[in-house]
């Protein structure tokens, strides 16, 4: 009992002891005062907070390391998350007042975020800290939520058709020339999938499962998902219409059985070279290429099929944005960074196309970019005939239809619904996230 | 191997019995045959997903799409290398470290706070105790998601965030009700003669606290320091929401940072990660169960 009683005893003191530790170490992470006037020499710590992983941390020290030198006055704590868990942890400090001083940030949440006044207006600073001559004003107005400019575009995307010209050859079928009608891009399909039945390679996947080709249909037909008020583009027959082309591209004789794709989960067909297609924004070649492996060297990347002659279909989307919160205590100095992050061409030398084809002109010319990457620069090149403008920036809640359509596209996969009672499920969904 | 004993035994058994009884024992080895086949194929189908785990942490990235089987096509031990690399500059033992100082702490501080307040509830007679012991149940009801907003201000207005204080302050403050809660069932089933018997030797509250009660509820300490241990160790919101610094994180964070949906997903290093996430724990479990399940039996019984 004795013993006993005297580990008690240590341990209460180990306790104290702890705390007392703790509560220092929390006395000495003390705050700043906010700075009334901006002085270019002030020692100012910055928070950063951006998604990705450790090859993208590795690049953005890179960055701020070149920032130090120009800026030695501002340092920056920088603090990274996969895309969940990022935005798990600012949607907590947005309801809490703890946002970043600086982010990298997402197209689908800008809205949400300039809605509810947590990102600073940037226009007092356009032109002046944050140079605007080397982007595109179509580039600019992606940022542009109720005509107010809060987030910069870093970098952009454009839908494309990957091919596997690898797997291609295996089968002995010439690849995909881009463009074509949907019916001529799901004949080729059929062509690879006949072919590569031995193998278990199919040309592609059932391409109704994603919004984007729903989305550029429409915009062949001059209409868009969502207005700018949130409304949809489009009726229930439309979608219906949709669906049903899908009905017959889910042949497993043209494409991949949605069973498959399941098992390989969260891989798709194309990253298991079990297809030898997939539609998709052209961003995601570097990652293609690093989950097939080392015996696969190259991607084609060509034009979606064409919905309707001559129609700005395809749009440049920002792959991602740069955004300050409005809660910052150095404005002045976030601005400078996020000037940096986004024009510099020695930024654009480190990261190449890591965050997508840069914007900023001076940060593309400082870019030095070699097979993916400039495969990618001539496909967005090559593809200006179809490019329109940006549909308004997506309304709340674009994420979770998104997530519903892929869903839904699955359980048609499965056949576990019918196109009416897809369609119905998802304007119920539709009903739900428009209307809270 | 067991089933080889227990035939064993039954045909020792049956040699050494009187005639009219060899049937039975035959009839047990049949049943007993049987009932190892089941258990042995269920056990093999729990146990696959971690068989897999384990093989896959020798598989090449690029083979986890191609390859959905067992056994590697092309067995390198390059995961583990990249992962004791570390992340971002940050070595692995920093995450297994930093894991670990989170998880003792809380231990530390649940055991202590805890004991102390169910000793206050289940013995001491003061002013609404019932009311508070009412709210302290309360708390166990309330989902976690309310409270981490409010909490977060909180934490925020202080400038703790970005230290482990959010993450350890709370358990010295005996907030976890479902400690408390076990600890006071454990107390009110000690008989009060010890109490009694303490107290006309003169033993005060404390006395009583440290000499008697604290060593007959050890089963339930040691119960509740394994909960404690492996819910910390595993806790995964606490640190996304508090924790800035990559350096500071603890590894349920760092190994989701292996995976990046938005580019180039390294699954080899995930899963080689996981693994060794998982083996402290498993370790503590092995060498722990033997209490955990004294300490949940002798819940139930008196004195």
């Amino acid at each position: 009992m004795f013993e006993i009683r005297k580990r008690r005893t240590a341990v209460a003191a180990a306790a104290i002891g702890v705390s007392a530790a703790l509560a220092l170490t929390g006395c000495a992470g003390g705050g700043s005062e906010p700075a009334a006037t901006y002085d270019p020499n002030e020692k100012v710590t910055l928070n950063f907070a951006f998604w990705g992983n450790d090859v993208r941390a590795g690049l953005y020290d890179q960055a701020f390391a070149a920032f130090n030198e120009e800026y030695p006055n501002i340092t920056v704590n920088s603090s990274f998350l996969g895309f969940p868990e990022f935005w798990e942890k600012r949607q907590t400090e947005a309801a809490g007042g703890g946002l970043p001083d600086v982010m990298q940030f997402d197209y689908s949440y800008l809205r949400q975020y300039s809605e509810n006044g947590l990102l600073l207006d940037l226009d007092p600073y356009l032109g002046t800290t944050i140079e605007t001559d080397a982007i595109a004003d179509n580039i600019l107005g992606i940022g542009v939520v109720d005509g107010t400019t809060t987030g910069i575009a870093t970098s952009t995307n454009a839908w494309g058709l990957y091919t596997n010209p690898k797997l291609l050859e295996q089968v002995g079928v010439a690849g995909y020339e881009g463009g074509g009608s949907w019916d001529d891009y799901a004949d080729w399909m059929k062509q690879v999938t006949t072919a590569g039945s031995a193998q278990g390679i199919s040309g592609g996947t059932d391409w109704t499962g994603r919004i984007q080709n729903f989305e550029i249909q429409l915009r062949a037909e001059g209409a868009e998902l969502f207005s700018e008020d949130g409304e949809p583009g489009f009726d229930k027959a439309r979608l219906a219409e949709f669906w049903e082309q899908g009905a017959e591209v889910r042949d497993p004789a043209i494409t991949i059985p949605q069973q498959r794709l399941e098992e390989i989960y969260p891989l798709s067909g194309f990253d298991a070279a079990q297809t030898a297609s997939e539609l998709t924004w052209d961003n995601f070649g570097a990652g293609y290429l690093g989950n097939l492996g080392d015996s696969f060297t190259e991607l084609g990347l060509v034009a979606p099929p064409v919905t309707k002659e001559g129609a700005k279909d395809l749009y440049l989307k920002p792959s991602m944005l740069h955004t300050i919160s409005s809660k910052t205590d150095h404005p002045e100095a976030a601005a400078t960074l996020v000037n940096f992050l986004v024009n510099s061409p020695e930024v654009g030398a480190i990261f190449g196309t890591n965050r997508g084809l840069p914007a900023s002109e001076t940060q593309l010319e400082g870019a030095d970019l070699g097979g993916l990457d400039a495969q990618i620069r001539d496909y967005e090149e090559s593809i200006q005939d179809r490019l329109g403008d940006a549909p308004p920036v997506p309304i709340v809640g674009a994420g979770t239809l998104e997530e519903k359509f892929r869903q839904i596209g699955q359980e048609l996969g499965f056949g576990t619904l019918t196109v009416d009672e897809a369609v119905d499920q998802f304007f119920n969904e539709m009903d739900v996230v428009l209307n809270q | 191997m067991s089933t080889i004993e227990v035939d064993r035994a039954a045909f020792l058994e049956g040699q050494i019995e009187p005639q009219p009884r060899r049937r039975r024992p035959k009839r047990k080895t049949v049943n007993t045959v049987i009932w190892f086949v089941v258990l042995l194929a269920l056990t093999a189908i729990i146990l696959y997903p971690l068989v897999w785990l384990v093989f896959s942490t020798f598989k090449p990235s690029s083979e986890f799409g191609q390859n959905p089987g067992l056994i590697p096509e092309n067995p390198t031990i390059d995961n583990y290398l990249k992962v004791f690399d570390g992340i971002a500059g940050t070595p692995l033992w920093r995450f297994f470290g930093n894991s670990l100082l989170i998880a003792v702490s809380a231990v530390i501080g649940i055991l202590a706070s805890s004991a102390l307040a169910a000793y206050a509830f289940a013995r001491i007679k003061f002013k609404g105790v019932g009311v508070l012991f009412a709210a302290m149940i309360g708390t166990l009801l309330l989902p976690f998601h309310v409270i981490i907003i409010p909490q977060y201000i909180m934490f925020q207005k202080l400038e703790l965030v970005d230290t482990y204080v959010p993450l350890i302050l709370p358990k010295f403050l005996a907030t976890e009700a479902f400690f408390v809660f076990l600890m006071v069932q454990f107390i009110r089933n000690i008989p009060r003669d010890m109490d009694e018997a303490a107290r006309i030797d003169g033993a005060g509250h404390t006395r009583i606290f440290f000499s008697i009660i604290l060593p007959l509820i050890r089963p339930a300490l040691i119960t509740s320091a394994i909960f404690a241990f492996i819910w910390t160790w595993n806790d995964f919101l606490g640190p996304l929401l508090y924790v800035n610094s990559p350096e500071k994180y603890p590894l349920p964070i760092a190994l989701r940072l292996y995976n990046d949906a938005t580019s180039t997903s390294d699954y080899g290093a995930t899963v080689a990660v996981s693994f060794l996430a998982l083996l402290p724990i498993l370790i503590f479990f092995i060498v722990f169960q033997r209490f955990l399940v004294d300490g949940v039996a002798t819940q139930g019984l008196k004195g």
